[in-house]
């Protein structure tokens, strides 16, 4: 019925050149027919209706040899659209408005412009109204450069669709679907619209490498599982699953990052509380506990056996039973296994004022010290070592800007087991206790 | 590059930052449940946790072993301090306090000692009771005999009597006893140390 080329309103001498054969003519003239005597029905069953159009279209479609691709996206698009929502406005293509079935038919193929991209933008045309920010959601890629949704309310500037505008203003159509705008306004900038395809198809490809489109700042898998999420807004109904995929989201993000700090919670040093920071100083962090155990462990054998080897010495008779006790030791000798390995232990401080490193090899302790504004604190530290029972060597100390450093060079006394943490602690503490009992003063 | 490939460029780059030290924490931590980003955050905060225990623990029973007396360690010191004195007489080092004018209230002070355990740190509380202030300090010791020097300024007012200073010091270095006590070793600190600043005033 629909066959003379009436029903192909604005065919320029090209646009059925290109592509469109008669077969897919024929098509079109098919699925036109079954168009018509769906027009009767309600516009729930709208979506139905599209989405047979659309395996029709598609199936036929791929007949033709060109512009299967651009024809299957324009037939992606109308079900989009179509399914935010079916009552309120009409596009340009499959347009249902049931009060001008005759002008619907015209109306809706469009479709025959696809050959040509730029009419393919035409079908989501809404007559006077720009309906979109500038987002930068594109659906044509094939042979014209990608052109943002927003333009759909311009018009394109092509002589061979510019007739198409006229026949539509003839209908009465809504000046502005708001909820296909508002929809759109909801969505922020950059996030794809999904397609109720399973498979994602090229219009995501081109969605996910364009800058606009970050969707989260963290996972790479975020951007997949969020168009799923968009996925559920478009299949299930509008009322309630709209916000569930949000929370869930949201909370997916918040858990992530309670954990971030309940990390850095853990860490003696933090500064920066950004996450690569805080995996960073976690890094180091473990490290230093490594150490740190090492370390403990090494002087808890050495204690141990330093008591047994006294008790030996004292009471010879039970020489071989205390041998025993040493059961760590392989060798004979204890005293040997200590020179094999060599204790080493390394760990750093950082407090508001103060910033002390503590560095261990074998007996010789190496501290250094930065702090602000202290003079004093010489003596401080000198009675700390005291009480350590570290042996102070060198002491340097100088003054430069607003700090003061000083480097102590000690050795542990013979018998000591104190460990780098505890310089470190003891400093730092006996530091911001001075600093807390003084006013600080610039002036001498 | 414009702007979106610039920002594109340095989001990959923040991703990857934090993506590789996740990686670094996922080869520390020794048992990970799972490959997902997560996971490896939670086991981390377990690991650290359990390492804290252990440190905790080690360090509780260092302190246990510490508790108990050792007698033999007391011999030591007192060998090495009877070393320093006869080192300082082999190499022909004696006490002495220098005192020299810089500028101001400013004056230079040089004081070589005898090595000896909290000696260092009475000369300190000696030299800042007296109203001086010290700056770019420096001390060494070699020999038996420690080295001190350091800038010295005096706060109060009135000229800064150079023999006076150097008189001063020499007394407080003549009357600082030959041995000082040795420290309890129960008062060692192994994190939480007993042993308060005043304590420190025994030795005197």
């Amino acid at each position: 019925m629909y066959e003379e080329p009436g029903c192909f309103e604005f065919d320029p001498n090209n646009s059925m050149a290109e592509g469109a054969d008669s077969g897919f003519r024929r098509a079109v003239a098919n699925s036109q027919k079954q168009f018509e005597e769906n027009l009767k029905l309600s516009s729930e069953e709208l979506c139905a209706m599209e989405l047979e159009l659309q395996k029709h279209m598609a199936f036929n479609v791929e007949n033709c040899d060109n512009n299967t691709h651009m024809i299957q996206q324009v037939v992606d698009e109308p079900n989009q659209f179509h399914s935010f929502d079916h009552s309120n406005w009409n596009t340009g293509d499959i347009g249902f408005n049931q009060e001008d079935p005759q002008q619907n038919g015209h109306r809706s193929f469009n479709i025959n412009s696809l050959p040509q991209t730029q009419d393919l933008l035409n079908l989501f045309h809404l007559p006077g109204s720009s309906l979109l920010p500038n987002s930068s959601i594109s659906f044509a890629n094939s042979n014209h450069d990608t052109t943002p949704l927003g333009f759909i309310g311009n018009l394109p500037a092509s002589d061979s669709t510019s007739v198409l505008y006229d026949p539509l203003f003839h209908l009465n159509l809504p000046p502005e679907p708001p909820l296909f705008r508002e929809l759109f306004q909801s969505i922020p900038q950059g996030y794809s619209l999904p397609t109720l395809r399973s498979g994602a198809n090229s219009l995501f490809g081109d969605e996910r490498d364009s800058s606009g489109v970050t969707a989260y700042q963290d996972g790479d898998g975020g951007m997949l599982e969020f168009t799923r999420d968009m996925a559920c807004i478009v299949k299930g109904s509008e009322t309630g699953k709209k916000k569930k995929p949000l929370t869930t989201e949201r909370q997916r993000r918040e858990h992530w990052t309670d954990k971030f700090t309940a990390l850095r919670n853990l860490l003696p040093n933090p500064s920066k509380s950004d996450r690569a920071s805080i995996v960073g100083d976690a890094n180091e962090y473990i490290n230093e506990l490594l150490r740190t155990v090492n370390e403990l462990k090494l002087l808890v054998e050495k204690k141990r056996c330093g008591r047994e080897r006294s008790k030996r010495h004292k009471t010879e008779d039970d020489a071989a039973g205390d041998v025993e006790n040493c059961n760590i030791r392989p060798l004979g000798d204890p005293e040997q296994s200590y020179n094999g390995s060599l204790r080493s232990s390394w760990l750093q401080r950082k407090s508001k004022d103060t910033e002390v490193d503590v560095r261990i090899i074998d007996d010789e302790v190496t501290i250094k010290l930065v702090q602000r504004k202290k003079i004093d604190c010489l003596l401080f530290v000198s009675k700390i070592l005291d009480e350590l029972q570290l042996d102070l060597h060198h002491v340097a100390g100088g003054h430069t800007g607003d700090y003061y450093s000083f480097l102590f060079n000690t050795k542990i006394y013979e018998g000591s087991s104190v460990y780098a943490g505890a310089i470190a602690n003891k400093v730092i503490e006996v530091m911001d206790r001075e600093y807390a009992a003084v006013p600080t003063t610039s002036s001498y | 590059m414009d702007y979106k490939s610039k920002n594109l460029v340095a989001e990959r780059k923040r991703r990857k930052k934090l993506g590789d030290r996740l990686l670094n924490l996922r080869a520390l931590v020794p048992r990970i449940t799972n490959m997902k980003k997560e996971t490896i955050i939670e086991d981390a905060i377990n690991y650290i946790q359990e390492l804290q225990e252990n440190v905790k623990f080690l360090t509780g029973k260092l302190q246990l072993l510490e508790v108990e007396p050792f007698s033999e360690e007391e011999a030591n010191p007192k060998r090495e301090e009877t070393n320093t004195v006869e080192d300082m007489k082999k190499c022909g080092i004696q006490e002495n306090v220098e005192v020299s004018y810089m500028s101001g209230n400013k004056v230079q002070i040089k004081i070589i000692f005898e090595k000896k355990r909290g000696k260092f740190t009475k000369l300190l509380e000696a030299i800042t009771s007296r109203g001086f202030q010290l700056s770019d300090t420096s001390m060494t010791s070699s020999k038996g005999a420690t080295l001190f020097s350091s800038f010295a300024e005096v706060t109060y007012d009135g000229t800064l009597a150079v023999e006076e200073t150097r008189k001063s010091l020499l007394q407080i270095v003549r009357s600082m006893p030959q041995l000082c006590k040795k420290l309890d070793p129960g008062d060692c600190c192994l994190g939480g140390a007993k042993l308060g600043l005043s304590e420190l005033n025994t030795y005197l």
